[in-house]
């Protein structure tokens, strides 16, 4: 199966921490002109053995070959040497630095002590050109989309002349036209012989882009196999012992209730003519590429953001919503998509993490008498939630994505909201807690709540949601029934026409 | 071929605040002393002493934006320039011999400081601004416990660096301007310049690109502290001699984080520059030459620096949500 020579070869890599054995025995290669795609769930030992290939952690035990000769990393900068390029998972680009300044980061061209500014504009353009891509060098990172910035990452690696490529997770924040781009420059680097390692929880991608592919589970490596030998349930068997059927739960078969969400030609900067209705017991999906306009819907509804146009009724009431503690008094409860930025206090415990809004809206004697601060009510939410944790009083940066997710869902509970919406919520977590969340987000339907979900994976808005909406351009431009074919939903996501979909508001729907 | 990202739009750039904040500064300094009718503040003295207010400050602020710059602070200048101006005069004893160990001396000692608040700050990982408090109460202690007064003085030769001039315009003047100007190139136009601002704007993020951020950050605290040091030396040159008690006086520490604020730099780091800093040690020279034209006393030009930074850093605030948003 293998193309070329192998670039890289890991050799029984072993890594414990105090109290947890991160990897045992690993071996793992790679050849030049190959993808090789690592799945697993979150804590089955990915990113403990991508850390061992850059040069954060060393090994306690095992040996790295890289074009079959040893070496071992002390730091990050000699596994970079090497060859060996990491694009981590959190983007590491210099907001207000040039895309030239970013790329050429730690290894700046200088003549007689001066940078050596047209070197690295030329070196850039021509990085950029080798992607296909047309971004100006001299443009300030963060003034670039998510996508782009994803290019100029790639583009960083390159210019350290990269020969083993390791991406993790680059299209965990690209809606689905950019990913698939961002595949595209996948398989070109291929071509030109770059081994690439690549790790991703959308198993569709694996199947599109991997040549092989290796599992790993609970620190082990379980298999390793060409990617047409492994289909999807298959792997996801692997990975946590049961099968993709259970992945999506039953949709409702009793009708759904009364209208508990209703905007009527809702509008603000970004968004125009919003006309949306979410019933008790529903599940709606939003679906949009990124820019769309579907996370500021969220933020619109929730205040954040909010209209200024138009009508909204929670319950059949008009409610003029202003800011999120109206939105949440209403009873509205919003996940937002970067749960680190937006939604944890990362250096609290999970308790005082789930009491949040509790104790946001206690009175103040109550708050004095105990009432929303006492643990048993923290552990009771945290428990129906099936939060695990070695402790409850611990830092919640600790714990896994998933569960972080799940203590944001305790919060929400706790105010047993009408409405809940759920921007990506299962963003960067692993196969079980995915299920997990899912589970959730259909019993509070049934429950007769009504559920929004915002995403960008298309496969859990199809597999989800009762109806699905498409937004473009800041509008609504269609809807679907739930388990409609990603095509159709694409069809309306995308603009065929090529032509009003760039107007004003998206620019301003890009940077939310 | 095509281009494999659709391109976001580029938000419009804002105009450059350092150019603002010198254009308005000298409408202030002309209105005002037109208003007063003292017009003989717009002739060449006029305009050398507006300058002239600038050196001690100007010194100091570029030192604290190298450091800023990689989001740290060091709250240790005002100490370190009082134990600069003391150690100077006392070395020196009026001694023409003493002045370069006096200021070989007084470089050493600025040296070793700011490597060790370099080194608590990146090898000890102690919040900056606790690191240099600390290492800055431990300078006054030192210094407090072995002087009272004014402590020895400076020869004639030595006052030369303020006093001094070439033509109409002080030497101490065109130091500070030329010291700008090796900033401004260091800073934009070195590899070190570019780390700088790399370790500011995301330290893990230069770590794992290859950047030694730990010598980054002891270098820029080694500039701060230098700087300081000749801060330090331009004052005991300025008064004479030096008093443990001229850097407090000036409020070094906290007017040196202002500039650098009101100058467009990130306290959180990795945006920003040396012309923005000089440019409100300028805002902050003219306010004292307007306000002692308009006969105000001392008090309410402290509240109205403490307003300026405050409007400052709000109005960089609103203009980066407009950008956000």
């Amino acid at each position: 199966m293998t193309t070329g020579a192998l670039a890289l070869e890991m050799r029984d890599i072993s890594k414990s921490f105090p109290g947890v054995r991160a990897l045992e025995g690993v071996s793992f290669d790679c050849a030049a002109g190959e993808v090789h795609a690592v799945c697993g769930e979150n804590g089955a030992g990915k990113s403990t053995l991508i850390k061992v290939l850059g040069g954060v952690y060393r090994p306690d035990a095992g040996t790295i070959l890289i074009s079959g000769t040893e070496r071992s990393f002390a730091r990050p900068a000699d596994a970079r040497a090497a060859g060996v390029s990491i694009i981590h998972q959190e983007l590491s680009l210099l907001a207000h630095r040039t895309v030239a300044e970013n790329v050429f980061l730690g290894l700046e061209p200088t003549r007689f002590f001066r940078l050596d500014r047209g070197a690295m504009r030329l070196g850039t353009a021509r990085l950029l050109q080798r992607l296909s891509s047309t971004i100006d060098p001299d443009t300030r990172a963060g003034d670039l989309s998510v996508a782009e910035q994803q290019i100029v990452e790639i583009a960083k690696a390159l210019a350290f002349d990269a020969r083993i490529l390791v991406m993790d997770e680059p299209t965990a924040a690209l809606d689905e036209v950019d990913a698939k781009r961002l595949l595209a420059l996948v398989g070109k680097l291929r071509q030109q012989g770059v081994a690439i390692v690549y790790i991703s929880h959308r198993m569709s991608e694996l199947a599109a882009v991997a040549d092989r592919i290796s599992v790993m589970k609970d620190g082990r490596k379980v298999i390793t196999a060409a990617a047409s030998a492994l289909p999807t349930d298959r792997i996801v068997r692997l990975m946590v012992g049961r099968d993709l059927a259970e992945f999506y739960p039953p949709r409702s078969q009793a009708p759904p209730g009364p209208p508990l969400l209703e905007i009527a030609s809702g509008g603000n900067g970004v968004l125009a003519e919003i006309e949306l209705t979410v019933r008790a017991g529903e599940i709606v999906g939003v679906a949009g590429l990124e820019g769309s306009g579907k996370t500021a819907l969220a933020r619109a509804i929730f205040g954040d953001r909010p209209f200024e146009r138009g009508t909204v009724s929670v319950a059949g009431v008009a409610r003029e919503i202003r800011s999120p503690r109206a939105a949440i008094a209403d009873g509205v409860g919003f996940l937002p998509n970067d749960r680190k930025r937006d939604g944890l206090s990362l250096q609290r415990s999970p308790r005082d993490n789930v009491l949040l809004t509790l104790r946001a809206f206690a009175p103040a004697l109550a708050r004095a008498a105990g009432g929303a601060m006492t643990d048993s009510i923290a552990d009771s939410l945290l428990r129906r939630v099936d939060v695990r944790a070695a402790r409850l009083d611990g830092e919640i940066r600790l714990l896994s994505g998933g569960n972080q997710q799940k203590v944001i869902v305790g919060r929400w509970l706790a105010r047993d909201p009408k409405i809940l919406i759920f921007c990506e919520p299962t963003r960067g977590i692993d196969i079980a807690a995915k299920a997990a969340i899912y589970q959730i987000m259909r019993d509070l339907a049934s429950r007769g709540r009504a559920i929004l979900l915002v995403s960008s994976d298309l496969p859990e808005i199809i597999g989800l949601s009762d109806r699905i909406v498409v937004m473009r351009g800041g509008r609504i431009v269609g809807a679907c029934e739930g388990g409609a074919s990603e095509e159709a939903v694409m069809a309306l996501a995308v603009d065929h026409h090529g032509d009003a979909a760039i107007a004003q508001p998206t620019e301003a729907g890009a940077a939310l | 071929m095509t281009a494999i990202v659709s391109r976001a739009p580029r938000p419009r750039r804002a105009p450059p605040v350092p150019l603002f904040l010198f254009v308005g500064s000298l409408v202030l300094y002309v209105g005002v002393a037109l208003w007063t009718g003292q017009t003989s503040q717009l002739q060449t003295d006029g305009w050398v002493g507006l300058l002239q207010r600038m050196v001690a400050l100007g010194i100091v602020s570029v030192g604290q934006t190298f450091v800023i710059l990689c989001a740290s602070i060091d709250l240790s200048v005002a100490n370190l320039i009082s134990v600069g101006a003391v150690a100077a005069s006392f070395i020196m004893q009026g001694r023409d011999s003493m002045m370069l160990p006096a200021v070989a001396v007084v470089l050493t000692i600025s040296v070793v400081v700011g490597a060790i608040n370099g080194a608590i700050i990146a090898g000890l990982r102690v919040n900056p601004l606790i690191a240099t408090l600390g290492v800055g109460l431990v300078l006054q202690g030192l210094l407090s416990a072995s002087f009272t007064d004014f402590a020895g003085s400076v020869p004639q030769a030595f006052q030369a660096f303020a006093y001094g001039a070439l033509g109409p315009v002080p030497y101490s003047v065109l130091g500070l301007f030329a010291l700008a100007l090796a900033a401004w190139l260091t800073l934009g136009a070195t590899r070190f310049g570019a780390h700088l601002y790399a370790v500011g704007g995301n330290a893990e993020g230069a770590r794992l690109a290859g950047v030694r951020t730990n010598l980054v950050m002891v270098s820029a605290h080694v500039i701060c502290s230098v700087l300081a040091g000749v801060t330090g030396l331009y004052l005991a040159s300025r008064l004479r001699s030096g008093a443990p008690w001229v850097g407090r006086d000036g409020v070094y520490d906290l007017e040196s984080i202002a500039v650098v604020v009101i100058g467009g730099t990130l306290l959180a780091g990795g945006r920003g520059g040396v012309w923005g800093t000089l440019a409100g040690v300028l805002l902050f020279a003219t306010l004292d030459a307007a306000l002692n034209m308009l006969g105000v006393p001392a008090y309410p030009k402290l509240i109205l620096r403490g307003a300026i930074v405050i409007l400052a850093v709000a109005a960089y605030a609103a203009r980066t949500r407009e950008h956000v948003a």
